[in-house]
């Protein structure tokens, strides 16, 4: 059985998905974050609210998601922020 | 014994310049920590690094603010005071460190507080803290603080052994973690011991000031290492 992500591997995996789109309509995203469409509404909450994403709409009321400079800092540092909290059992 | 005398011969100088090593160990790790927890907004490591916000504040206290000499009533008033936030900063920093390998259990999904030095949670920690450290006062002993840290250290020791058992091939500070946590335990341990059997007996406490050092610098070490790729 595949090992269950933790918090921060799908906090980086959405980021990721947005980073390499550019930009994102929350259908295609909730695909490739692998979520339940639950799971996947609290992360993207958190995210706003952390300031790692932001949210566009366009003229037709369609949403959008884009990466934040924040988003982007933490998608750098996340092998160190992992390691560090694995190798203090955080 | 030489070591020894010549410690001894100068303890005034010596301890202040100890306190101001762990004051100063204890703001690179708050600081680097800090820039991590802003980072990934991570709970753990915001407990960790509070635990060595208050390790800091504890020694500054106890070794730049007590040692100032005031007579008289106000000085006994000071004193008091001084070493009351002494045991109350060590104290928290304890728990913070045990909540810090804790907090995953403990806390529900999404569970965010807007201040991790003041929460309802934290506010148990205050309240025991301080409970301790009016049952010391009130005693004249520092019986209540040695056994709650006794008693801290060995939970963190008996976690952090799990922890390096588990993951320890794959991570190899957890090796390092368990031994800080590991010496902490003998430091209390003998803290308690001289206080309550020893009469203060000074090699043992020199020895204890040694290890309270060495803890300190396995720690800053890890902390260094790991975040060294950091901006």
């Amino acid at each position: 059985m595949a090992k269950k992500r933790e918090r921060l591997e799908i906090i980086k995996d959405i980021l990721e998905s947005i980073r390499s789109s550019r930009q994102i309509k929350p259908t295609r995203l909730l695909y490739s974050s692998n979520l339940s469409p639950q799971m996947f509404k609290e992360y993207i909450n958190e995210l706003v609210k952390k300031e790692f994403i932001r949210i566009e709409i366009d003229d037709k009321d369609k949403k959008t998601f884009l990466i934040t400079k924040k988003g982007n800092d933490f998608l750098a540092e996340y092998k160190v922020i992992e390691n560090f909290i694995e190798n203090f059992g955080l | 014994m030489y070591f020894y005398d010549w410690i001894l011969l100068n303890k005034e100088t010596l301890k202040v310049l100890y306190g101001a090593v762990i004051g100063l160990i204890c703001a690179v790790i708050v600081l680097r920590t800090d820039r991590l927890f802003r980072l990934s907004l991570h709970q753990g490591i915001r407990y960790f690094r509070n635990a060595f916000f208050f390790f800091g504040i504890g020694f500054i206290i106890r070794y730049f603010l007590s040692p100032l000499d005031f007579s008289g009533r106000e000085g006994i008033i000071y004193h008091s005071l001084a070493n009351f936030l002494f045991e109350y900063f060590l104290v928290m920093a304890g728990f913070f460190l045990l909540y810090s390998l804790l907090w995953k259990r403990l806390e529900g999904k999404g569970e965010n507080y807007f201040s991790s030095l003041f929460n309802f949670r934290i506010l148990v920690f205050h309240i025991m803290a301080i409970l301790i450290v009016i049952l010391d006062t009130v005693w004249r002993s520092y019986l209540f603080m040695f056994s709650s840290q006794i008693i801290i250290f060995t939970i963190t020791c008996a976690i952090s052994l799990v922890n390096y058992a588990e993951n320890g091939s794959k991570h190899k500070f957890l090796k390092f973690y368990f031994l800080a946590m590991l010496l902490s335990l003998v430091a209390w341990v003998l803290n308690a011991l001289i206080a309550l059997a020893l009469n203060w007996h000074k090699v043992v406490l020199t020895d204890i000031y040694i290890i309270n050092l060495l803890i300190f610098l396995l720690f800053l070490y890890g902390v260094v290492k790991l975040t060294r790729k950091i901006n």
